[in-house]
């Protein structure tokens, strides 16, 4: 029997081309994904352990968490004593301590760099980092900068570099060298600058070590350092050994590499998937043309399961040869991933890493799907009778039946229950769960399409078929073609349809949250420029302590609020500005100039009410709410904000109406101000919490004296650049204010939208791809199918030209029945993600992109037709007339 | 239009296939008919000429020559036959003269035109405007109805279509009330009956006819046989009609006989008898 099987996978290997293709496809993505993570972690574990292995022991600072919101970190620093102690030890041949604080760092135009201070460490002999080029700093006039904070600013070395000292005045440093951190977010994030400790300390502030590295005396191992080093410091350090260390590190980096695979293995379980569609239509039509053949089999006495073993053990060997081929292709892949895409992502020179694992997911998987996917055809097969031999193939000539009412109803019933699900995602409102809620209703959506595609399929020919049979004859005859068999059609068009709504889906996506931005920014809140502070140390859960000073001016009124804050404890409320202020006379600058129409300011606290709930309490100084400003509410005018009444945002509101008195609680001197509630806003704008009138909260919070951010709206006439001038000219004296200008923002944010978006498309492209290879592969069994009707045509006068074009218009209908159904449910679905999630959701359908998409169909059709039709085209007639 | 059909069924019951009607009563009431000379309608021109038709077939190694040297003409309304046993090259012949096949030496004439040598798009052509085909099984479009299957060829070329003469061919093949159903609802003598209404509609100057009633019982066979006799004694319509069966080939003005790709033999006014006596002589041969 296994003979037979291979005889007849010999015999049509042809027709299994594309489907070991597809399967081929599928398998190469997930192994390239496993190799390319796998080798992409190993060299982030190389860089990582690379900077601790050199060293032999490493002890660390401890931190304690803080037990409540308002409790800094608890730090212990290692001191100058137990670095003399460590020195002293007979184990140890050197050891080295690193400082570490913050520094405001300026760039090029004299403008604080990163929304935060970077990191300043001091990096000394025995260090686990060196200088990867030029040198590290000595003395008070030299600095040294992680190799990636200089490529972002655009230093190199020789340059002169401007950081803010403790009293944020400015202190030039040469830079000798570049030190590579490697993937550490300590300082990869927010950039770092080196000092040696000196000059860190007096730069800083910063006391005692975060860190002492240990190189050990010879004869002495890691371990016996360790216990040297961990007896001298005492049980409130951490001591471990260098490659302990990295181990530790290289395990907390390595989680964007799972991140990275997982998202990319995502992708491949849609390809995957697509690709079991197309091998079980592909086996299908198989075993639907081999009927006959099965049937003999049966006459001469194979039993039904001896024919359903056969079409599995095919099945089992085209999967095994793909996924073979697969697998190779995938680690060609994973290679050309990590060689180009690895510097990207912070590694370089990784030698390949094929794990085990890799491979096998990759035949297994591939070898799976195939054999699953091939079982229904297989059960199929064993339903045929022996009597079927000595009939004429029924799918040769016959059409198929039509849909039955069981369908129908299926059908419609899971269209019914998507609506459901969309219209209860759509009533709940903005909440996190909704995007899983409409995946959900997309997903029954789609089961529907599955269970109606035959009707669907002969529906929508029927109209799209109506003008295009009068073009010609070959289009003609393609329409009616393409409803031949429905069921085939649908199959292979659902192939595309999956690929076609996920890409439209996240396209509406992305283009409705750019829409809504875009109108946020435009519509309410029409502003030019905003200046806010850098953050504060404080502001940065984890990395501030209080041994670091404030950064000086930006962050005094924090200071002062803080100080307040804690010697209050007996009033009931308490309050914090939420971000550091900005001087009061920038604002009065910039309101002096000419070429802006308004400079609204923003001052706020966070109000600790009777819950744990913070209420954040807002006003905005120059700032006409309802016409600057404006939110959708529910209820009330924002226009009637004034002395005594207040704006309140729905989740806050606790039930309040227009009308109601709101009492704002636990103010500093312990009255409650009680206000008339005059308008209630919807939830997640940009209004949010409880908006006062500015003298309100000049009465109230008179400690407040800084804005939190300035709004800059130039008149409609001023040219830009005079604009940026003088609002670069009102904050230069001030480097750490930072400044964006909105339409910068918003060009910003569409490029990562737009990043994102082709990322996305690129990866789904491979799926689009398999379905295809799909519909080229159908198009092309049907041609076997229908030779001797080519030949009659042939015979009648259709020139090959025309055969040809009759196969193309045939793929191009299919594939545009499949991109169409799926642009549709994509559109319905992302529009559907969009609004359960983003709060006042502008709907934008990308019309452009969804155009690209169907002249992709298009196109893909063409393609899915080439092979195909080039084969029917080529078939002698005489000899087609002669075979049956 | 009714006499006509009667006329033939009367025709048919009385055996009597020396009886012709006229050609200048023809004319009169056949609209379209191929022009022909009514002053000589007992010597048409020959409409298809064939001269040392050659085709050598190399099936690995051994050179098989399905023709050799077949020199054969077919007049305007003729009604010929080719017979001969399995393997003498009959179907081979029929593909040669209607420009399906290429031989491999030897010329063939439709009208003016020599068509072997015409490339692949100009045969085509030629096939599409100048020659109709019926074919013994699978002869129609299985997703498109009788209508359609019979106007295919018109549509395929552009060629506006005669409804009068599309009327009266469907009323001679009897398929009015059949013209929209799908080839699946028709019998097989019904679907060949359509093909045959196909080939007559666009009056192409000759018809081929390989084994049109192969697959027939010998009722549904009779009558596909008989309308093509009609249309060609009736519309001078000019016919070559491959078969290996004397019944089917009693119905021909003519038969010739083939026998390893080589004319051997030829019958005029050709009975079943007659025909079986020739090609048991030539099995036996």
């Amino acid at each position: 029997m296994l003979r037979t099987t291979l005889a007849g996978l010999r015999l049509h290997k042809s027709r299994y081309v594309t489907t070991v293709l597809a399967i081929m496809l599928g398998v190469m993505f997930t192994t390239g994904t496993m190799v390319f993570a796998d080798t992409l972690k190993a060299g982030y574990e190389k860089t990582v352990m690379g900077s601790a292995t050199s060293v032999d022991a490493i002890a660390v600072d401890t931190h304690t968490e803080p037990e409540g919101l308002d409790e800094p970190w608890e730090t212990v620093p290692l001191t100058e004593e137990h670095l003399t102690a460590i020195r002293g030890l007979p184990e140890v041949s050197g050891a080295g301590g690193m400082a570490q604080g913050q520094a405001v760092l300026l760039d090029g135009e004299g403008r604080a760099f990163g929304f935060a201070p970077p990191a300043a460490v001091s990096i000394e002999e025995h260090s686990r980092f060196s200088a990867d080029e030029g040198r590290l700093p000595v003395g008070g006039g030299e600095i040294a900068l992680a190799t990636s904070t200089a490529e972002q600013i655009g230093f190199e070395i020789g340059d002169t570099v401007t950081v803010l000292d403790r009293e944020q005045e400015k202190r030039d440093f040469e830079l000798t060298g570049l030190v590579d951190f490697g993937a550490d977010r300590t300082y990869s994030q927010l950039g770092t600058v080196v000092f040696d400790t000196a000059t860190l300390r007096e730069m800083t502030g910063a006391e005692g070590y975060s860190e002492i590295d240990v190189i050990a005396s010879e004869g002495h191992t890691d371990d016996q350092v360790v216990e040297a080093v961990s007896t001298v410091l005492g049980p409130d350090f951490e001591v471990s050994t260098g490659e302990e260390f990295g181990l530790a590190m290289a395990e907390g980096s390595g989680a964007d590499t799972e991140m990275l695979r997982v998202v990319l293995l995502l992708f491949s379980f849609i390809a995957m998937f697509v690709a079991g569609i197309v091998i079980y239509n592909t086996f299908a039509i198989l075993i639907a043309q081999r009927q006959r053949e099965l049937a003999l089999l049966r006459c001469v006495g194979a039993k039904r399961s001896q024919v359903f073993r056969s079409v599995l053990a095919e099945s089992v060997v085209v999967g095994l040869v793909a996924s073979a081929l697969g697998v190779l292709a995938g680690i060609g892949i994973g290679l050309a991933g990590a060689t180009f895409g690895g510097p990207l992502l912070g590694t370089e020179g990784s030698t390949l890493v094929i794990t085990p694992l890799a491979v096998a997911v990759g035949l297994v998987l591939g070898t799976t799907v195939t054999v699953f996917s091939a079982l229904v055809p297989a059960t199929r097969a064993t339903r045929v009778a022996p009597l079927a031999a000595l009939r004429t193939s029924a799918t040769a000539a016959g059409l198929e039946k039509g849909t039955g009412w069981i369908r129908v109803v299926l059908g419609v019933a899971a269209f019914a229950v998507s609506a459901a699900l969309v219209g209860f995602s759509q009533a709940t409102g903005p909440d996190p769960l909704g995007p899983v809620v409409v995946t959900a209703a997309a997903l029954v959506a789609f089961v529907g399409v599955v269970v109606l595609g035959p009707l669907l399929v002969r529906g929508i020919v029927r109209v799209v078929g109506a003008p295009l049979r009068r073009v010609g004859v070959p289009s003609m005859l393609a329409v009616d073609n393409s409803v031949r068999s429905p069921r085939r059609a649908a199959t292979a068009m659902i192939a595309l349809t999956v690929g076609a709504t996920l890409i439209t889906g996240y396209s509406v996506v992305s283009a409705s949250t750019e829409a809504t931005l875009t109108e946020e920014l435009e519509d309410r809140f029409p502003v030019d420029y905003q200046i806010m502070a850098q953050y504060g140390a404080e502001a940065i859960a984890g990395e501030g302590t209080e041994e670091i000073p404030e950064d000086g001016g930006a962050a005094e009124g924090t200071e002062d609020a803080l100080g307040e804050e804690t010697g209050t404890d007996d009033v009931e409320g308490m309050a914090w500005p939420l971000d550091p202020g900005i001087p009061t006379e920038v604002r009065a600058l910039l309101q002096e100039q000419d070429v802006l129409e308004r400079v609204m300011a923003d001052r706020g606290v966070a109000l600790a009410t009777e819950g744990d709930d913070l209420l954040p309490v807002t006003t905005y100084v120059n700032g006409r709410l309802g016409v600057d400003l404006t939110a959708d509410t529910v209820e009330g005018e924002l226009t009637d904000l004034g002395p005594g009444k207040v704006v309140l945002s729905e989740g806050y509101a606790d039930g309040a109406k227009v009308g109601d008195t709101f009492g704002v609680p636990g103010l500093w001197d312990g009255r409650d101000l009680d206000l008339e509630v005059v308008a209630i806003t919807e939830d997640a704008q940009r209004l949010n919490g409880a908006v006062i009138d500015p003298e309100d909260f000049a009465a109230a919070f008179p400690e407040i004296t800084e804005d939190r951010a300035l709004f800059v709206i130039a008149k409609d006439e001023a040219d830009p650049a005079l604009v940026r001038e003088t609002v670069m000219g009102a904050v230069d004296g001030y480097p750490t204010l930072q400044v964006v200008s909105v339409a910068e923002m918003k060009n910003q944010f569409s490029e990562v939208l737009d990043i994102a978006f082709y990322t996305v498309a690129a990866m789904l492209g491979l799926a689009i791809i398999i379905a295809v290879f799909g519909i080229s592969n159908t198009m092309a069994l049907s041609v076997l199918e229908r030779t001797r009707e080519s030949a009659l045509l042939r015979a009648l006068g259709l020139t090959r030209a025309q055969l040809r074009r009759m196969l193309s218009v045939e793929a191009v209908l299919l594939c545009l029945i499949g991109a169409g159904i799926g642009i549709v449910l994509g559109v319905v679905f992302g529009w559907a993600a969009a609004d359960s999630v983003l709060p006042g959701m502008v709907f934008s359908a990308p019309v452009d992109q969804i155009a690209v998409f169907i002249a992709l169909a298009l196109l893909a059709g063409l393609i899915a037709a080439v092979l195909p039709a080039r084969r029917a085209a080529g078939t002698s007639i005489t000899g087609a007339l002669a075979s049956e | 239009m009714k006499d006509i059909g009667d006329e033939a069924g009367r025709r048919s019951r009385i055996g009597t296939r020396t009886f012709r009607v006229p050609a200048h009563r023809l004319e009169s009431s056949i609209v379209n008919a191929p022009a022909s000379d009514p002053r000589s309608p007992v010597a048409p021109p020959p409409v298809v000429v064939a001269r040392g038709l050659t085709k050598i077939y190399d099936t690995g190694g051994t050179r098989v020559h399905a023709l050799d040297g077949v020199d054969v003409e077919f007049h305007r309304g003729a009604f010929t036959a080719i017979m001969g046993p399995s393997g003498s090259g009959k179907s081979t012949l029929m593909h040669c003269l209607a420009g399906l096949d290429v031989p491999s030496s030897g010329t063939v004439h439709l009208g003016r035109t020599q068509i072997t040598g015409l490339r692949d798009a100009e045969l085509t052509l030629l096939r599409r405007d100048r020659i109709g085909f019926i074919f013994q099984s699978f002869n129609l479009l299985p997703m498109l109805t009788a209508e359609q299957n019979i106007l295919l060829p018109s549509q395929i070329a552009k060629r506006k279509v005669d409804r009068e003469r599309f009327d009266r061919v469907v009323e001679v093949v009897g398929l009015r009330e059949r013209l929209h159903h799908l080839p699946a609802k028709l019998s097989g003598g019904q679907q060949q009956r359509v093909a045959v209404a196909r080939a007559l509609l666009s009056a192409p100057e000759v018809v081929y006819a390989d084994e049109p009633t192969g697959n027939l019982d010998s009722r549904s066979g009779s009558e596909v046989l008989e309308f093509l006799r009609t249309s060609a004694e009736e519309m001078h319509q000019t016919i070559v009609m491959v078969t290996h069966d004397p019944i089917a080939a009693s119905y021909a003005d003519r038969v010739v006989f083939l026998r390893d790709g080589r004319l051997v033999d030829e019958v005029s006014e050709p009975t079943a008898e007659l025909v079986s006596a020739r090609l048991l002589k030539l099995e036996e041969a």
